[in-house]
């Protein structure tokens, strides 16, 4: 009996040390709350695991919340950070398990963290898992401060406005008492019956319309206004400018190109080596629309068209805005590689636009006018140091593009 | 009542003329349209309408179109463009041959690959530029995954961090024109040499 209760308290004796042994481990690596632990852990993190994990979202790697709960142990996690393929090839089951769950993604192994690093970036996760998932972003910020001014500008305008009203009223009224000023003053006088007539026939409707006047000032009016109107209309025959066409999809590069500052470069890829800037292909879209699938102003619904564009490989049939007639050759490269234009100048503010516009007129008027007025960037480049000398000999202004051949006739069109 | 007639004459004029101009899904009114629509190929004004500009058509096409169309029928969606024939092979003006190692074998780029140009300022330069084209609004600019992309597409790494900080510029070559993890492939928007530059670049933020 007493040998039986000796070998028992000996068989269980390692299981009991394991235990306090665990105990005091477990105690010796809490993790800290402390601010500093979790700042330093908040920068390793974001430094070293942030590519491939998140707290509270699964990415290449699991969600790291509450990792240090459900792992084996925290000993665990500090030698698969340091060695995630030995761990992994030692045959342990939980490594295992996980290695198979992420299409056997082996995990980089940091070999320069410290423990207390780990330490501290288990802090932060804890942090992290405390605070819970983060709650939708904020709305997107308006374009509240401009339209604020526009109302400013515009209540500026209305105070002139009433003023200028009130002065004409003002006049009137004026009038209206030199008026009766003066037929009191030759109502005093001796006058014939048709003087009188005449002064006390009465101002309706029919008598101003009718007077030679009225009606010299409404032809004046309408002739010049309609002569204006043709010109203008004559003039925008042939001219696109303002032309806004609806796309196949509802793409803004006021989001693009303004919010996220994406270059323009990067998806108009030809505009540094051709004639065409061209039009981004499907499998650009794709280089963030592959994750990117909730929209800022549309939501789910246009990001949607082009995923099914890549998916059935079909490509999208964007609208032409800026076309130049046949007769005309132009260049993006040699403007904008060559003349290191930026694209605002033609194009506008393309970042504030949510449907693009045609922003210049692109009337041959138009080129000339910026090759009268730009000059040439000949700064690094001995090819031009002869035209230069030879230039400043002749002329006191800077060289323009017309000094060097912009206005030739064949440059544009042969 | 002639009067009456000339002004509503002027007026109809006046209201013809000024719809010529452009604004919205309108166009405006085009002199000499046959000047706006191509007859030969050119990008981005494909008609696929066959009967587009019948109404000035003054000359027999063989095949009957109008004088609008300018599609090739017998590329898929009549695309004018077509992608390069399977088994032909492109040089650019270095004479480079396309890249050939296949997308798995990054260990193999990384350990062989070498880069072709010098290590002048000038390249870093144009690599520099280059990079705040092609990956600055995602890696950040200084490389620290921090770009205003990366605020919505997950996955951006850190440059400098330990897994990252001592590859080579063939990792970085090899990674570019095929992606890596969440990455997709860049290699039809930057061209070989362009994407050398950027890999010296990005050795220069490794520092």
């Amino acid at each position: 009996m007493t040998k039986n209760f000796i070998s028992s308290a000996c068989k269980f004796l390692p299981i009991v040390f394991v235990f306090a042994l665990v105990n005091l481990t477990s105690h010796a690596q809490e993790i800290s709350k402390e601010a500093s632990a979790i700042a330093a852990g908040e920068s390793l993190f974001n430094a070293n695991c942030k590519t491939c994990h998140r707290v509270h979202q699964k990415l290449i790697g699991p969600a790291l919340a509450n990792v240090y709960e459900r792992a084996p142990s925290i000993d665990w996690i500090k030698s698969f950070i340091k060695n995630s393929a030995g761990v992994i090839a030692g045959g342990d089951e939980y490594a295992n398990k996980l290695y198979n769950e992420f299409n056997k993604t082996q995990m980089t192994s940091f070999t320069t963290l410290k423990d207390e690093d780990i330490m501290n970036v288990l802090a932060y996760i804890q942090s992290e898992t405390e605070k819970g998932p983060a709650v939708a972003a904020a709305p997107a910020p308006g374009s509240g401060p401009t339209s604020e001014e526009g109302g400013q500008q515009s209540a500026y305008l209305n105070v002139i406005l009433i003023g200028m009203v009130l002065i004409l009223v003002l006049l009137l009224v004026i009038l209206a008492f030199l008026v009766s000023a003066l037929k009191r003053f030759l109502d005093q006088k001796e006058l014939s019956a048709e003087d009188k007539e005449v002064i006390h026939s009465p101002i309706t409707i029919g008598t101003i319309s009718r007077s030679s006047g009225f009606i010299f000032i409404v032809v004046f009016l309408v002739g010049a206004l309609g002569f204006k109107a043709v010109i203008n209309g004559l003039y925008s025959v042939g001219v696109q400018q303002g032309y806004a066409p609806k796309q196949p999809i509802a793409f803004s590069h006021k989001i693009h190109a303004g919010q996220y500052e994406i270059d323009c470069k990067y998806c108009h890829t030809g505009v540094m080596k051709g004639k065409s800037a061209t039009i981004p292909s499907v499998n650009i879209c794709m280089n963030c629309h592959n994750q990117i699938r909730q929209g800022t102003l549309t939501g789910e619904s246009e990001i949607a068209k082009i995923v099914s564009a890549w998916d059935n490989k079909k490509p999208i049939e964007w609208v032409r805005i800026h076309n130049l007639p046949d007769l005309a050759y132009f260049n993006h490269s040699q403007h904008v590689n060559v003349g290191g234009l930026a694209c605002q100048t033609c194009h506008g503010p393309i970042e504030t636009m949510d449907v693009v516009r045609q922003h210049s007129l692109l009337t041959m008027g138009w080129c000339i006018d910026c090759h009268r007025k730009t000059d040439v960037n000949t700064k690094g480049n001995a090819y031009y140091d002869n035209l230069v000398e030879l230039h400043n000999t002749a002329s006191k202004t800077p060289m323009k593009v017309e000094d060097m051949g912009g206005l030739e006739c064949a440059k544009c069109h042969y | 009542m002639r009067f009456i007639l000339s002004f509503v004459l002027v007026l109809s004029a006046v209201a013809l003329l000024t719809s010529c101009g452009a604004g919205g899904d309108n166009q405006g009114s085009e002199y000499a349209p046959n000047m706006y629509h191509s007859v030969a190929y050119e990008p981005y004004s494909q008609i696929v309408d066959e009967d587009a500009g019948r109404w000035l058509t003054s000359i027999d096409y063989p095949d009957g179109h109008a004088e609008f169309f300018n599609s090739n029928k017998f590329n898929p969606f009549r695309m004018n463009l077509r992608e390069a024939p399977e088994n032909t092979v492109s040089r650019n003006k270095n004479g480079w041959l396309p890249y050939r190692i296949p997308k798995d074998s990054l260990d193999y780029a990384s350990r062989t690959l070498k880069n072709p140009l010098d290590s002048t300022a000038a390249v870093v330069a144009d690599g520099k530029v280059l990079y705040q084209m092609y990956c600055n609004h995602c890696h950040g600019p200084k490389g620290e995954g921090n770009g205003k992309v990366s605020e919505k597409y997950n996955g951006v790494p850190n440059y400098n961090s330990d897994a990252l900080k001592n590859i080579t510029e063939g990792h970085i070559f090899h990674v570019i024109t095929y992606g890596k993890n969440l990455m997709w492939a860049h290699g039809s928007q930057v061209s070989p040499e362009d994407r050398w530059k950027i890999a010296r670049y990005v050795k220069t933020l490794q520092k």
